[in-house]
C-alpha cells in the first residue's frame, strides 16, 4: 500500500446544560415520555415566534472561551431551509453567517508526547431536530428534542490521523463536561461528531474527494472509522479508482464504516438572516459574568495538583472524577499533606461512595472534618485497618473525627514512653523468641509484634511499635 | 411569444417549494414566474446604494429569556392535531434516507 | 340599534346597564345575517360570543372597549376558533392557544364576534384568492373590496361591526381600506406583537386596527399595543393615542412625494388628494412637494423580500403536525408535494415557488442581499423627510376598487395595486388610510397619511382634523354618519 496524506477536520454538535430549550420555554430534558416536552413554538404552529435562552448566550459565551475563540459580539441568526420530517418548521434557526465563536484551538498531547493544536474554525449555537424512530413502513416522531439547545463546533481540516480525532473528541469533552456547557454523553446524544476524511499524494495537491462518516456511537469508534476509511480510500487510490463524495455510517457490529449514501451537488439549503430575531449584543459585561463563572478547567487542576505534591496517578484519577476533584480544590490552599487527602478520597472514601451510589456532596464529610481526618491518618493516629472500620461512621455522622474514634474504642497508643514499656515487658517475658530473632529467625519478630499487639488489643500505633522493638532489640 | 421558464426550471423551483405540478401548472408557471422573475431583475438596474442592510425595522436588540421552564401541551393535543399519529408519537410514512441531523 | 351610535354612548348605556353586552352581540350578528352576501366572515363565533356577552353581564364595566362586538382576520390564531388562513390547507384548523392581540381583546372584555375573509395567507390585493371566495365591497358589490384584509374592510364598511383588526404586509390594511371608505391604520414596526399572526412575511407582517372613524382607530389601538415577552421585535412604549385628536393643525408640516403624485396615479384620485392638500393649507398646515428616493423600486423590494421570506414561513405546512393532509401518500415525498400542490391556491404556490428560487444557491445574493441593501437606502430616505416635515400624505390606492371579475392572469398587477402603501411597510414606519371623498361612481377615495416611527398619535391628529373637516357620510348604504 502506498501512503497518502489524510486531511480530517470534524464536526461535533454538544447539547447544552439548559433547564428550557434554546427558542421556548418548554423543558430541555432526556428520557421522558414522547412529545411530553413540548410547546406550540417546538411544534412549528403557525403564528408562534421564537424567544431567544439567556442561558444558551452564556454557555455560548463559557464554551467560545474554553475553546479559545475569539467572541462576536454582535449577531443575528439564519435561516437553514430543509424540508425533513425532523424539523417542525422546515427549517433550522441557525447562526451562518455570524457564528459565536471563531478561530480557536484544543491543545492534544499525542503518544509520542508531541503537543499540537486543534484549529477550531467556528462555533455556532442552534437548534436541535426532533427524534425518528423507524417502525416498518412508518417513521415516529418524538418533538422533545426539537429545539434543544446546540453548539456545533467546526474544526479546520487539520487533524491527520484517528489518534488525533480520538485525543480532540476526549478533550472537547473533558473541556465541556468541566466547563458545564454539556453532558456530552455520547450515548444519550449529547454529543454526536461527523468526521470528514480525504487523502492526497502530496501536502501542495489539491484536497481530496471527501468522505464524511455520521452516527458515531463512541469515541474509539471515531479513531476506528477513521483508521478503516483512510484504509478503504488508500486501496482504492492504490486501485486507481475513483469514487464519489459520500456520507458514510460507523456499523458497530461489523466495526467498519458502511456507505449511508452519495452526496449531490451541495444542498441548496436558502439560507436568510431569521427576521424574527433582532441583534444579540455581547457586552462586555455580559461576557465577563460569563467567563467568571467558568470552574477551573483540567489543565489547570492538574498543574495544580502536581504543584502541591500529588502523585501522577492520583492527580489524574482526581481529574477523571469531577465531583472528587471539586472537593479537592477546597483543600487546596489548606496545609495538610495533599497526597494522603487524595489517597483518601480516592481510596476508601470512593470505595464507600460506589457502593452507596452517593456523590461526596452528600455524606456528612466537611471540609473541616476532612482535615482533621487526613491529619489523624498523617500522624499515625488512625491506622488504615481502623479507618476501614469507621468509614461509614465518619460519613454519616456529623461528630469529629475523634469522637468517631473513641466511640468505636479505637484508641492507638502513641505515646513513646508508654510504648517502650509494653515492648520492654514483652522482652522480658519472650526470651526464647528474642534469642530466635538474633540469630536471624524473621518469624520471631512478628511473634513478638503480635503479642506487643495482644497486651494492648491492638490499641497500639503498629508502626510505632515496629519500630520501637526493632529498637529494644538491637 | 411570451417569454418562458424552461420546464427544468420550473420544476427545479417547484421542488424546492415541494409542490407537485400538473403538466398544465407547468406551462402556466413557465410563463408567470418568468413575468415575476422579470420584474424582480429590475433589482438590477438600481445603482448607488450602500451595503448596509436592513433585516427587518428592529427597534431593539434582542432581549433575553430567562432560562425558566414554561407550561407545556399534553402528548395527546400534540397527537390529536397531527393528521397522522400512533400512541404519542407523530407519524409519518418512513424516511428512507438518514437526516440532516442538525 | 346601537352600533350606529359612537363608543362612548354606548359605553355610557352599558354602564348605566341600559343595554347588555348580548344586544350589541346579537344587533351584530343580525347586521352580519342581513349582510350576508357580502361574504365578509370565513366564521362565525355565535355560540361563544352569546356565552361571553353573558359572562360579561355581571362584570363592572371597567374600559370603553368592554363588551364591544370586534371581528378579527383569520390569519390571527384564536383557541378553540378555527384559523383558516383563507386557505384549504388550514380549513379544519382548530388552534390551541390565542395570539397575544386576542389576550388583549379578551383582557378588554371585547367580544371576538367571527373571523374574516382575506386573500389565502394574506397573498393578495383583492381578497379574491380567498379559499371561501372573495368578500364583495358594500358601496358596490359588483366590486372588490380589496385585500388582503378584505373581510375586515368589508364588515367595517358595512356598518357590521364598528371594530376589526387585519394585518398589513404590504398595505393589506390601508389598501382594502381605502377601496372600502373606512379607517385603518398600520402601526409601526414593532408597536404590536405578531405571535399569534400566522406569518407571510415576518420583516414587514404588522397586525392594526380597522374602524368606521379615527378615534375608535385610536382606541383599539391603545388596547393591543404593547411589549409582548413572547415577539422578540416587539417593544416597550405606552402612550394614549387619542391625546392629539381634536388638537389644531396651524404650523404641522406637511411632505407629498412627487411619486405618489405622479402619472401612475388615477386622476380623479389626484385631484382629490389635491383638493384635501388645499384643505390642510388652509388650515394653517405647511405642505411641500419633495422627491424621496427609491420609492420606484418599492415594489420590487416588497416582491423579492416578502416572496422570499413567505417561502420559509410557508414551510411548516406540511401535512405533518397540523391542517390539511394528503389522504394517500406512498411515501413522505407524497405527503410534502400533494398537501401543499393540493392545500395551497395558486398565488401562494405562485409565491412561495418564485421565494424560493430568490433564495436558492448564489441567487440570494443577487436579489435577496441586494433587496437588503436597498430596503436600507429607502428607509434612510424616508426617515429624512420627518428631519423637515411631521408628516407625509399622498393617495392611498392608484385607482379605486375595481370589478370582482376583472382578470387575474397578470401575476404582477396585485403588486401594483400595493405600489403607494408597501413602501411604510419596508421602512416599517405608521402609515393610516383616510377616506376622503368619491369618485363619479360613488366609490371611496383614500389618503394615506404617514408618520414617523412611533408617531402615530399625531397621524390621528391630522386624520381627525379632516375627519371633521370633509365631513363625509361614509355610511354606504346611506345612514346616519357615525362619528
Amino acid at each position: 500500500m502506498s501512503n497518502y496524506i489524510p486531511t480530517i477536520g470534524v464536526e461535533v454538535h454538544v447539547e447544552l446544560k439548559t433547564k428550557t430549550k434554546i427558542f421556548s420555554n418548554s423543558t430541555n430534558g432526556y428520557g421522558k415520555m414522547a412529545n411530553s416536552l413540548t410547546n406550540v413554538i417546538d411544534l412549528g404552529y403557525p403564528g408562534t415566534l421564537p424567544t431567544l435562552n439567556e442561558e444558551v448566550i452564556n454557555l455560548g459565551i463559557k464554551a467560545a472561551t474554553i475553546l479559545n475563540c475569539r467572541i462576536r459580539k454582535v449577531m443575528h441568526f439564519d435561516r437553514k431551509n430543509y424540508f425533513y420530517p425532523d424539523i417542525s418548521k422546515n427549517y433550522q434557526i441557525t447562526q451562518n453567517e455570524t457564528p459565536i465563536g471563531y478561530d480557536g484551538y484544543v491543545e492534544i498531547t499525542k503518544s509520542s508526547g508531541e503537543k499540537k493544536k486543534i484549529y477550531i474554525e467556528e462555533m455556532h449555537i442552534e437548534e436541535d431536530t426532533c427524534k425518528s424512530a423507524h417502525r416498518g413502513t412508518k417513521t415516529l416522531l418524538d418533538f422533545n428534542r426539537a429545539g434543544v439547545p446546540l453548539i456545533e463546533i467546526v474544526t479546520k481540516p487539520c487533524l491527520s490521523d484517528g489518534e488525533d480525532v480520538k485525543l480532540y473528541l476526549e478533550k472537547l469533552k473533558e473541556l465541556l463536561s468541566y466547563g458545564n456547557i454539556s453532558d456530552c454523553k455520547i450515548e444519550e446524544g449529547s454529543m454526536r461528531a461527523d468526521v470528514n476524511v480525504s487523502l492526497r499524494k502530496e501536502e501542495t495537491d489539491p484536497l481530496g474527494v471527501k468522505a464524511e462518516i455520521k452516527n458515531i456511537g463512541s469515541i474509539s469508534n471515531a479513531k476506528l472509522g477513521v483508521e478503516k476509511e483512510i484504509e478503504r480510500q488508500t486501496k482504492l487510490y492504490d486501485k486507481k479508482e475513483t469514487f464519489k463524495p459520500q456520507t458514510r455510517r460507523f456499523d458497530d457490529k461489523i466495526g467498519d464504516t458502511v456507505l449511508m449514501r452519495i452526496k449531490e451537488t451541495g444542498n441548496d439549503y436558502r439560507y436568510f438572516p431569521e427576521p424574527d430575531i433582532p441583534f444579540v449584543v455581547l457586552t462586555d459585561e455580559m461576557i465577563e459574568e460569563a467567563v467568571k463563572t467558568i470552574p477551573m478547567l483540567p489543565d489547570e487542576r492538574r498543574e495544580k495538583y502536581l504543584n502541591i505534591g500529588v502523585s501522577d496517578i492520583n492527580t489524574n484519577k482526581l481529574i477523571q472524577n469531577r465531583s472528587l476533584s471539586d472537593y479537592f480544590n477546597e483543600l487546596l490552599e489548606e496545609k495538610i499533606n495533599h497526597q494522603i487527602a487524595s489517597n483518601l478520597l480516592l481510596g476508601d472514601i470512593s470505595a464507600y461512595l460506589n457502593k452507596e451510589e452517593k456523590d461526596i456532596k452528600e455524606t456528612t464529610l466537611t471540609k473541616e472534618r476532612f482535615i482533621e481526618l487526613v491529619n489523624l491518618v498523617d500522624n499515625n493516629t488512625l491506622t488504615s485497618k481502623n479507618l476501614k472500620e469507621i468509614i461509614n461512621h465518619i460519613l454519616e455522622e456529623t461528630k469529629s473525627i475523634k469522637e468517631i474514634m473513641e466511640d468505636n474504642n479505637i484508641e492507638n497508643i502513641t505515646d513513646d514512653t508508654e510504648i517502650r514499656k509494653v515492648i520492654k515487658k514483652i522482652i522480658e517475658e519472650n526470651e526464647e523468641s528474642v534469642k530466635d530473632y538474633k540469630e536471624g529467625h524473621d518469624r520471631a519478630i512478628k511473634f513478638l509484634m503480635g503479642q506487643v499487639m495482644k497486651e494492648t488489643k491492638g490499641k497500639i500505633n503498629p508502626k510505632m511499635a515496629m519500630d520501637t522493638l526493632k529498637e529494644e532489640l538491637e | 411569444m411570451k417569454e418562458k421558464l424552461s420546464k427544468e426550471e420550473v420544476l427545479h423551483v417547484a421542488d424546492l417549494a415541494r409542490i407537485s405540478l400538473t403538466e398544465e401548472e407547468i406551462s402556466k408557471y413557465q410563463i408567470e414566474l418568468k413575468e415575476l422573475l422579470n420584474d424582480v431583475e429590475k433589482i438590477n438596474e438600481v445603482k448607488g446604494y450602500d451595503d448596509d442592510i436592513l433585516i427587518a425595522c428592529w427597534e431593539n436588540n434582542t432581549e433575553l429569556r430567562k432560562d425558566e421552564a414554561g407550561e407545556m401541551l399534553d402528548p395527546k393535543e400534540v397527537v390529536n392535531n397531527a393528521p397522522r399519529h400512533s400512541g404519542n408519537y407523530i407519524e409519518v410514512p418512513v424516511v428512507i434516507s438518514e437526516g440532516e441531523g442538525a | 340599534m346601537y352600533l350606529n351610535k359612537s363608543v362612548k354612548e354606548i359605553n355610557e348605556l352599558l354602564k348605566k346597564k341600559k343595554i347588555k353586552p348580548i344586544d350589541l352581540v346579537e344587533e351584530a350578528f343580525q347586521n352580519i345575517e342581513n349582510n350576508k352576501e357580502l361574504n365578509a366572515y370565513i366564521t362565525l363565533n355565535k355560540e361563544d360570543a352569546i356565552k361571553r356577552a353573558k359572562e360579561l353581564e355581571d362584570k363592572e364595566v371597567d374600559n370603553i372597549l368592554f363588551g364591544i362586538p370586534i371581528a378579527v382576520k383569520d390569519n390571527i390564531i384564536t383557541k378553540g376558533l378555527r384559523t383558516t388562513c383563507a386557505s384549504h390547507i388550514l380549513d379544519n384548523f382548530i388552534p390551541i392557544y390565542n395570539a397575544t392581540v386576542v389576550e388583549k381583546l379578551i383582557e378588554k372584555n371585547m367580544i371576538i364576534i367571527g373571523k374574516t375573509n382575506m386573500d389565502e395567507f394574506a397573498m393578495g390585493s383583492s381578497s379574491r384568492t380567498s379559499y371561501f371566495g372573495a368578500p364583495h365591497n358594500p358601496w358596490n358589490k359588483n366590486k372588490i373590496s380589496g385585500g388582503s384584509s378584505g373581510g375586515s374592510a368589508t364588515t367595517i364598511a358595512a356598518r357590521d361591526v364598528l371594530f376589526a383588526l387585519g394585518s398589513d404586509t404590504g398595505g393589506s390594511i390601508r389598501q382594502p381600506a381605502s377601496y372600502t371608505g373606512i379607517v385603518g391604520m398600520k402601526p409601526t414596526y414593532g408597536r404590536i406583537s405578531r405571535f399569534g399572526l400566522v406569518a407571510f412575511a415576518s420583516s414587514l407582517d404588522q397586525i392594526g386596527p380597522m374602524t368606521t372613524n379615527v378615534y375608535n382607530n385610536a382606541l383599539l389601538l391603545n388596547a393591543i399595543v404593547g411589549k409582548d415577552e413572547k415577539d422578540l421585535t416587539s417593544v416597550k412604549k405606552e402612550e394614549d393615542f387619542t391625546r392629539l385628536i381634536g388638537k389644531d393643525i396651524t404650523g404641522l408640516k406637511i411632505a407629498v412625494p412627487n411619486y405618489f403624485m405622479s402619472d401612475i396615479v388615477n386622476d380623479e384620485i389626484i385631484s382629490k388628494v389635491k383638493d384635501t392638500i388645499k384643505v390642510l393649507e388652509e388650515n394653517g398646515a405647511i405642505v411641500d412637494y419633495v422627491d424621496v428616493k427609491y420609492l420606484e423600486n418599492a415594489v420590487t423590494l416588497y416582491q423579492i423580500i416578502a416572496m422570499s421570506e413567505a417561502s420559509s414561513n410557508l414551510a411548516r405546512f406540511d401535512g405533518i403536525r397540523y391542517g390539511y393532509s394528503y389522504e394517500n401518500p406512498e411515501n413522505i415525498e407524497d405527503v410534502y408535494l400533494k398537501t401543499r400542490a393540493l392545500g395551497f391556491g395558486e398565488e401562494v404556490k405562485r409565491r412561495i415557488m418564485v421565494g424560493s428560487y430568490l433564495l436558492s444557491g448564489e441567487n440570494a445574493k443577487i436579489y435577496y442581499n441586494k433587496a437588503l441593501s436597498i430596503r436600507e437606502d429607502m428607509r434612510k430616505a424616508l426617515k429624512e423627510v420627518f428631519n423637515n416635515y411631521d408628516l407625509i400624505i399622498g393617495p392611498t390606492t392608484t385607482t379605486t376598487a375595481y370589478n370582482l371579475d376583472d382578470p387575474m392572469d397578470d401575476p404582477r398587477k396585485t403588486f401594483m395595486d400595493d405600489v403607494l402603501v408597501i413602501p411604510v411597510n419596508m421602512a416599517g414606519l405608521p402609515g393610516l388610510n383616510l377616506p376622503i371623498g368619491f369618485d363619479k361612481n360613488n366609490m371611496p377615495i383614500g389618503m394615506q397619511i404617514i408618520g414617523n416611527s412611533f408617531e402615530e398619535a399625531k397621524i390621528y391628529q391630522l386624520a381627525s382634523y379632516l375627519e371633521k373637516k370633509l365631513n363625509l357620510n361614509l355610511d354606504p348604504n346611506g345612514g346616519e354618519n357615525n362619528e
